[in-house]
């Protein structure tokens, strides 16, 4: 593994994000048009309801947006090189896949921690909501946590793209939010029905939403659900490595790797 | 002393479900040749550049660069190697300075911006290092992808149709420009290209794929004396009918292109013997053309078949 070459794709990704409105548009802008309108939203629930409401939809939306971003920052990137018919040229340098991909994650995490400290600061000054409420160390675990997740689901969505091209590139921003009902972001898991409950409970996230919405209303860690979110999120992991590896061979030797871009 | 081997292919095959796309292929690259991959679409000539790279798997086979195998010492070949396309372009949002300055991370140049500066000295683009890649024209992309292909000092260069796309005017000075790299720095190519003229211009060497198999490997030279007839083109004054009956009775192969103009197909040693036994029949040759075969000739011959030329 070479830094030198991690920070040569790292490079690129500052390059890329400094000139392209669609990734400052995406991530930037989106996020914090988002936390703006979901602010008053919650205003609005605090009157009409109780408090609790309005402020589990902002803390929801907050890391909502780590799994948003992580995952999309790992996927789109890729796909920048992809549409300008640069990914060969990356991969017939000395570059291996690994480095490839540990810094994309890299990119992401960075991306990711600087747009939730910004909308976590949107929150707080405009919506007198401070997510520290939860406690630094809740709030590093459900981001750590949630980023695992994102770059299990970027990684596979990426050995997709990388095995079935650019037919399939509108998943890379539209198929996490499939999750998004499913890990019950804004709600509590029981307002889902019991089927659907199960397939939660099988996510990660859904713990650090639950573990997230008890802390607000009692501090403290919930070990045993960030034990269990972190336990899954060893498997969903482990399962992504192994499904992005398969996918990359199977690209290789069917030669789409190598038609990605065409 | 023996011959110093870049590449090494031992019997490269790649089959893609059913289709064979490469099926045998073996060559080598020796230092400071240049070696031409032809053949009509489908041969395999992308399939094969693809898997020298690594971005195709083989089914079966060998690669070895530098005498290390390939892709075990996948790094560490690709290293002293370089690619350029015209069918892969540079990162389109970057500038041509940042998309350079990338490359020269991936191949661990030192001083990249001196080389950078001095590649785009050399090639003319200093005023375009910070234009946006998209902004370029074709033949200035291709120059800057030559200079990417250029940043780690490649001993060999794998370059796929580097001119399709180019007018012929800048077809014509890119070409110059791998001659005057190749003379200047000794690097080794390996050069795939639809156009025979390009070929029979800058490369030592032909491989000519069909089918996913190598059926000719020459010279240029050597490849065009397989095929042993030429064209003699003949106009004259005089009894046309004199000259058709004395071909007829030769039993050469003719066609009469305008009333007085004749296109005889024959050998290239009967031609002398040709033109002068023609004069004696009372006729008075004004205009001598000779076609000699090209390598275009051997590449029709090979995509129209019969499928050998020797």
């Amino acid at each position: 593994m070479s830094t030198e070459r991690i920070t040569g794709v790292l490079l690129q990704e500052v390059f890329i994000t400094r000139r392209s409105l669609e990734v400052i548009v995406d991530l930037f802008y989106t996020s914090a048009v988002t936390v703006v309108v979901f602010g008053f939203v919650s205003r609005y629930l605090v009157g009409v309801t109780h408090q609790s409401a309005g402020s589990y939809l902002l803390l929801g939306l907050l890391f909502w947006e780590v799994i948003r971003v992580n995952q999309y920052s790992l996927t789109v990137g890729s796909l920048w090189n992809i549409w300008s018919h640069n990914l060969s040229n990356m991969f017939v340098a000395p570059l291996s896949v690994t480095e490839y991909i540990v810094a994309h994650l890299l990119s992401a995490l960075i991306k990711t921690f600087v747009i939730f400290c910004g909308i976590c600061a949107v929150a707080a000054w405009g919506f007198h909501f401070d997510v520290l409420r939860l406690g630094a160390l809740n709030v590093a675990m459900f981001f750590a946590n949630l980023t695992v997740f994102a770059w299990s689901v970027g990684l596979v969505l990426l050995g997709v793209i990388f095995q079935m091209g650019t037919r399939i590139q509108a998943l890379a921003w539209g198929m996490i939010f499939l999750f998004q009902p499913l890990t019950a972001a804004f709600f509590p898991v029981s307002a889902l029905p019991p089927a659907v409950r199960a397939v939660a409970y099988a996510l990660p996230p859904t713990y650090v939403f639950e573990a997230a919405r008890r802390a607000l209303d009692v501090p403290g860690v919930n070990w045993a659900f960030v034990g269990i979110a972190s336990a899954e999120n060893l498997v969903y992991a482990a399962l992504a490595i192994g499904v992005f590896s398969w996918m990359v061979a199977r690209s290789r030797s069917s030669g789409r790797l190598a038609r990605a871009e065409g | 002393m023996p011959v110093e081997m870049l590449l090494e292919v031992h019997d490269l095959v790649k089959v893609f479900r059913r289709a064979r796309a490469v099926d045998g292929v073996s060559f080598s690259i020796p230092k400071g040749r240049i070696v031409g991959l032809l053949g009509p679409n489908g041969a395999g000539k992308t399939t094969t550049i693809h898997m020298l790279l690594g971005l195709i798997t083989p089914t079966s086979g060998r690669i070895v660069y530098f005498g290390r195998e390939f892709p075990r010492h996948r790094a560490a070949c690709l290293q002293r190697i370089n690619f350029a396309s015209s069918f892969n372009t540079l990162q389109g949002r970057i500038s041509v300075w940042e998309n350079l300055a990338v490359f020269a991370r991936l191949y661990g140049v030192r001083a990249p911006r001196a080389k950078i500066e001095s590649l785009a000295a050399y090639f003319g683009v200093t005023a375009l290092l910070h234009a946006r890649y998209w902004d370029l024209s074709a033949g200035e992309r291709t120059r800057v992808n030559l200079i990417k292909a250029l940043l780690n000092d490649p001993e060999l260069i794998l370059m796929d149709e580097p001119t399709a796309a180019l007018d012929p005017d800048i077809a014509d000075k890119t070409l110059a420009l791998i001659e005057e790299i190749r003379r200047v720095s000794g690097v080794s190519i390996l050069y795939t290209s639809h156009d025979m003229h390009e070929v029979t211009r800058i490369c030592d060497d032909v491989i000519f794929l069909d089918r996913g198999r190598i059926f000719a490997h020459d010279t240029p030279l050597g490849l065009t004396k397989r095929i042993p007839t030429a064209t003699l083109a003949l106009t004259f004054d005089g009894d046309r009918a004199a000259v058709e009956r004395f071909l007829a009775e030769r039993g050469e192969r003719f066609r009469f292109t305008q009333p007085f103009s004749v296109s005889i197909e024959t050998t290239e040693q009967a031609i002398p013997s040709l033109i002068f036994d023609v004069a004696t029949v009372g006729v008075w040759i004004t205009d001598i053309d000779v076609k000699k075969p090209t390598l275009e000739d051997v590449f029709l011959t090979i995509a129209r078949g019969p499928r050998r030329v020797d």
